[in-house]
This record gives C-alpha cells, sequence and structure tokens, in this order.
C-alpha cells in the first residue's frame, strides 16, 4: 500500500501513526495537492491513500498515542513533539519521509528526539536548533521601521520563517499592524487595525507601498549613543563578542550591521575635538 | 544639556547593572555583554553618600536628570525598533527613597497606560516603603533592591546613609511576597513576573568569598533568591575608597560560577567551603573543577548507573547533560557523550563508559584502583 501525507505536523503524526499500524507501507510525500497530482502522475500511480490533506487533525492525541503523555526538553526552550516537527520541517534540507520513519523508531521513548543520541536523531535534533536559532537570530537582529503607521520589515532566510517571526513582532505590538516582508510574500500580523484579516499573508507587490527607510534616523542616531554608552572598555572580549553577535546578523538590519562593525573593530574614543585640541 | 548627552550620563551610569531576564536579547557590545532592555538612571544627582559610587553626593561630576516623559519616548523609541524588550530603571536618589520611588512608578504607569506591552524592571532605592512597592508591582515585571554586601556592619561602611536590616532586608522580604502573590494572581498565561534578585558589589569592603557565598545561599533560602548579580569594585576617584585595590574581574566570574552551583547544580555553601583557601577566598580556578580534585574518591562515576546528583558533580556535565544522560541510557560510546553536549575533555577523567575509563598515571605505577 502506497501512503501519501502532507508535510506539515498533521500529515507527519498521520504517517506515522500509519506506518506504526503498516509497517510495510510506502509512504510519499508532497508539500500540497498540486504536488502530489503532480507526483502520481510522474510515478504512475493512481491509487494512494492520502493523510492530512483535508481538514485538521487532533495531533495532541496522536503524539499522546506515539510518545504518551510524558514531556520531554534538553533546554528550557525546546518546543514540544508538535513544535519540534513544525520546526523541522521548515529546514531546507528535512526528509519528511525520512522524519516519519525516525519517529516511529523512537518507539515510543520521546527522550530519543532530544537527546542526539543516534545520528539521525542527532541530524533532527541540529535542524530543529537550526531553525529555532535562526528564528530567534531575526527576533534579535531584525529592526523594523514605522512606516506609514504599518511596522515594516524585509527579511531573509533559508528556512521560511516570516511567518512566525511575523507572529511574534504582532505579538510584541498589538496595537499596530505589522508587515514582514519575506520575498514575493508580505505577511501581515494584526491585520485588523488596516481592514484585513488577524493574520494574512499578500503579495509582496501589494505591501510595496510601504516605504523602507535605509537611511539613519533619529532613532538610530540614539541607538548608537546608547549602545556605546553601555560598553566596559576594560571587559573587551572580541572572541566572545564575535560569537554572539555572528557575522550573519550584520545582513540583518543597518543597526544590527554597525553593532557588529563595532564588535569586530571597538569603539573609537576619539572624535574630531580630540585633533582640533592637541 | 541636550537630550542625548544627558541620555548618554545616565545610561553609563547603569552599564555596570545586569538585566538578564532570560528574553530576546537584540544586541551585544565589545565586551560579550548582552542588551536587552533600555538601561537607565532617572538622575545620577543622588542625595546618598554611599563610598564606593560615583553619583555619591558632593563628588564633583556631570549632573543629569531625565524626566518620565522622556524616558518613555526613548523606551517606545526603542521598543518599536525591536531593539529592546523594555526598560530597566534605576536611579540616584530624590530627596528619599520615598520619592524617588515614586517618579519610577510614574514612569512604569506612563507606559502601561499607553499600552506598552514590554518587560519593565525597576531597580528600587533601599528603604522605599511598602505601599509603592505594592503599587510598582502592578505595572512592573521585575523589581528588586540591591544588598551590596554581606552584613550590617560591612553596609554601614559603604551605605552610611541606610540601614541593612530595615531598609534592604526587610524590603527583600516584601519583594519575596510580592513578587510570590502577583505570580498568583498572573498564573501561567499572565504577566511575567522575574523572581527575587539582588546584586553585591565584590571587594568594596573586606568581605571573603565565603560570607558572600554563605549570603548568597542565605538570601536563596529566606528571601527565595533566583540569581544574585555581582559587581567588581573598582575605585572612583575622589571617593572615600579612591585608594582602594579594584577587585580582580576573575573574583567577580568565580562566583557567578559558585552562584550556579548552589542555584542548579543541587550543592551547598557547606560541599563549597573545600576549595577556599585559609582566608576563605576563591582561586582564580573553575570551582567544579577543583571541588572534583578535591574529592577522587567519588570518581569514576559510571555513566550507565550514577545519579543525576552524581553527574552533575563532573566537571563538563551540566544539568542539561545529565538530564540527557539519565534518558537516553545505556551510554555505550564518549561520542554519544559529546553528541548530548557533554565537554569530554574535562569529564574524561571522572567517567567510566561500560567498565572503561582514561588511564591515569597511578594506574601505571599500579597505585589505587
Amino acid at each position: 500500500m502506497i501512503v501519501a501525507f502532507r508535510e506539515n505536523v498533521d500529515g507527519v503524526l498521520l504517517a506515522c501513526k500509519e506506518l506504526i499500524e503498516n509497517p510495510d507501507c510506502d509512504l510519499l510525500s508532497a508539500k500540497g495537492r498540486a504536488e502530489l497530482k503532480q507526483k502520481m502522475e510522474f510515478t504512475g500511480i493512481e491509487d494512494v491513500k492520502t493523510l492530512g490533506f483535508r481538514g485538521s487533525t487532533d495531533t495532541t492525541k496522536i503524539v499522546s498515542n506515539l510518545f504518551g503523555n510524558k514531556r520531554s526538553r534538553m533546554f528550557q526552550r525546546d518546543p514540544d513533539v508538535e513544535g519540534y516537527i513544525a520546526m523541522v520541517l521548515r529546514h531546507r534540507s528535512s526528509r519528511a519521509i525520512e522524519l516519519v520513519r525516525f519517529l516511529v523508531s523512537c518507539q515510543g521513548n520521546v527522550e530519543l528526539l532530544y537527546s542526539g543520541k543516534s545520528n539521525i536523531g542527532k541530524k533532527y535534533y541540529n535542524c530543529m536548533r537550526d531553525v529555532s536559532r535562526s528564528y530567534h537570530r531575526m527576533c534579535m537582529f531584525a529592526r523594523p521601521y514605522l512606516a506609514n503607521g504599518v511596522l515594516s520589515v524585509k527579511v531573509e532566510s533559508p528556512h521560511q520563517i516570516g511567518d512566525m517571526f511575523c507572529r511574534w513582532l504582532a505579538r510584541k505590538n498589538p496595537d499596530v499592524p505589522v508587515s514582514v516582508i519575506e520575498g514575493d510574500i508580505a505577511w501581515i500580523g494584526n491585520g485588523n487595525h488596516v481592514g484585513l484579516e488577524h493574520f494574512t499573508k499578500v503579495p509582496s507587490s501589494l505591501a510595496g507601498s510601504l516605504e523602507f527607510s535605509e537611511a539613519c534616523d533619529e532613532v538610530d542616531d540614539m541607538w548608537d549613543m546608547y549602545y556605546d554608552s553601555q560598553i566596559i572598555q576594560k571587559r573587551r572580549n572580541k572572541t566572545h563578542a564575535k560569537q554572539l553577535q555572528p557575522k550573519l546578523s550584520a545582513s540583518m538590519s543597518k543597526m544590527a550591521e554597525r553593532d557588529r562593525y563595532k564588535v569586530e573593530r571597538g569603539i573609537s574614543n576619539y572624535t574630531l575635538d580630540n585633533f582640533t585640541s592637541g | 544639556m541636550t537630550l542625548m548627552e544627558r541620555m548618554r550620563v545616565l545610561s553609563e551610569g547603569t552599564k555596570y547593572d545586569s538585566c538578564n531576564q532570560s528574553a530576546v536579547c537584540h544586541a551585544f557590545g565589545p565586551d560579550g555583554r548582552c542588551i536587552q532592555l533600555y538601561k537607565t538612571l532617572m538622575t545620577n544627582a543622588c542625595c546618598g553618600e554611599c563610598t564606593y559610587c560615583p553619583n555619591r553626593c558632593g563628588r564633583d561630576s556631570v549632573k543629569a536628570t531625565l524626566s518620565p516623559e522622556e524616558i518613555v519616548k526613548i523606551t517606545w523609541s526603542f521598543y518599536r525598533r525591536n531593539a529592546v524588550e523594555g526598560l530597566f530603571l534605576s536611579s540616584g536618589v530624590i530627596g528619599d527613597a520615598e520619592k524617588t520611588a515614586e517618579q519610577q512608578l510614574e514612569v512604569a504607569r506612563l507606559l502601561r497606560t499607553q499600552g506598552f506591552a514590554g518587560y519593565i524592571h525597576i531597580r528600587v532605592m533601599p528603604g522605599t516603603p511598602k505601599y509603592l512597592l505594592e503599587e510598582i508591582s502592578d505595572c512592573a515585571n521585575k523589581f528588586g533592591v540591591n544588598a551590596e554586601t554581606t552584613s550590617s556592619i560591612n553596609y554601614s561602611e559603604i551605605c552610611p546613609n541606610f540601614h541593612y536590616n530595615s531598609d534592604v532586608l526587610q524590603r527583600l522580604k516584601w519583594t519575596r511576597d510580592l513578587i510570590n502573590r502577583k505570580r498568583r494572581e498572573a498564573g501561567k498565561r499572565g504577566r511575567i513576573i522575574g523572581a527575587n534578585d539582588t546584586q553585591f558589589v565584590v571587594g568594596a569592603v573586606q568581605e571573603s568569598d565565603r560570607e558572600i557565598i554563605g549570603t548568597v545561599e542565605k538570601f536563596m533560602d529566606r528571601y527565595e533568591l533566583r540569581r544574585p548579580y555581582f559587581m567588581s569594585f573598582d575605585p572612583v576617584p575622589f571617593t572615600p575608597l579612591e585608594n582602594n585595590d579594584p577587585s580582580p574581574l576573575w573574583r567577580e566570574i568565580r562566583l557567578y560560577q559558585t552562584s550556579y552551583l548552589l542555584k542548579d547544580y543541587g550543592m551547598t555553601a557547606n560541599d563549597l567551603d573545600n576549595v577556599l583557601d585559609d582566608n576563605g577566598f576563591l582561586p582564580d580556578n573553575d570551582p567544579k573543577m577543583l571541588l572534583a580534585s578535591c574529592n577522587p574518591e567519588l570518581f569514576p562515576v559510571d555513566v550507565n548507573s550514577a545519579t543525576r546528583e552524581d553527574l552533575l558533580r563532573v566537571p563538563g556535565i551540566g544539568p542539561v547533560g545529565a538530564n540527557r544522560i539519565v534518558s537516553s541510557r545505556p551510554i555505550n560510546s564518549e561520542k554519544e557523550l559529546s553528541r548530548m553536549g557533554v565537554v569530554l575533555s574535562r569529564a574524561r577523567p571522572f567517567v567510566e563508559i561500560n567498565g572503561k575509563r582514561q588511564t591515569n598515571l597511578f594506574s601505571f605505577a599500579g597505585v589505587g584502583a
């Protein structure tokens, strides 16, 4: 029997359940109906059992059937099983079928997802952490500008996490609409303030009217001054600081770029006054 | 002075304050410390006479003040730009503790009434009245008072305007009770309420590390202190302590390490007694490694049968690594340990996997096990 499942949390969990019941079944995955149809036409398969393509599933129940009710997180911020799968699926190098087989191979031991004991376990734990890290870095270093009453920012990530970031930014600023532009999609949060759904996506061309300020404004200047005021020169630790404010951060916003430059080069105490007075 | 100049002066006054609140860091300085909050003093024109403080009354320095409205405006600007998660507000004493707390409360209230959803951490002055602490707890996510040192005798030496027992310890007790009440009221989905915290100035008076560690343990027990902060004393010109020696930075680091051993590793101040020298000071070495070296009879521990507590005594294994080991047994190789985040270079001499352990000179000489 061939089982086709959707590459989302529902689909993966339903496929796990099916694989436990029918260990000999073959798996096929697709991101949506169109991709599934394309794959079926390409391979000439006609009869498949589809999972996760219609409606939503009670994932909590399936997770408790698969792994029991025991919660296991190695780090405080590690997500639960559903969150783990959702993160892994966003990773550019994740393979949904391999993930399903790994989840089933854990045989109910939820710790194996997080412990990294096996090679495959380590691979998917790292995928999860990779996506999680990219998301947190975006939350750290992206700097939205308030333009035309909308808090807007352009982001880039290999892991399709613009929607996650948009939700986070909308939660942080519940009183203004937020727009996160990722490639040709614009995610809109708190859309109810501008007559849209609370959370939705629109083509980025529609959000094109938003002006992105590349020039420094008063807030940037204030930030530079504040940033410089917080440094304890005697404690400069370039290696450590470079790890925490990585090179990657510089590409996420102008402010983060200037901060990264100061991490690299230090903060000069000299001004023009030093030259003229001397 | 322009707004920017006043802002710079007052932000510099808080650069030694740590404001870790386990949320999103938005930048890291060249010293590797994170920036999560907009940290500022309301004023540095302080009427206190703390002997180590650059803002002490009578010291000739540039004095500046920010109005509550200005602090609110700056906080919003940084917050909207996603440059901070909120505000850390401290101050010099404006007249008395009550008046200062009223001003701090005004800032927090203004922000909340304007719909500010960010984090507010208020460092209150010793002697702040209870009714104001209660009102601050309605708006702020975290609030606390600095203990600065370990005893009332030491305290009277460096902070002559305040009393250790009534102005500090009593406030720590009140903040503990308020935090517990607010946490109960907020429930799981409500506003975050940070744990009780305090800060010690290390090296301003001649207190030993034994005293500091003992005080931290006592505070954890009595006032549910979650995390102590340490600030190395650095003599400030034109203060009574200007001729004292600065406290070395490594002392602050070793004290932080021991505080983690108390907080996360289930150790007690008595356990740490072995690593202190005759005068009660920590040497410049990792206290956990020293502790393991002082107790060779406890090692090696078998990773497949040791309890979590035993694993936590092994250098290179932290709480996360210990959890992973306990839940992933059997462990068959060092590689598996390494994958679980154990620092093998430190842990190797102290662990045993399936009867195999690292050899040592004693084994070659045929001495010991």
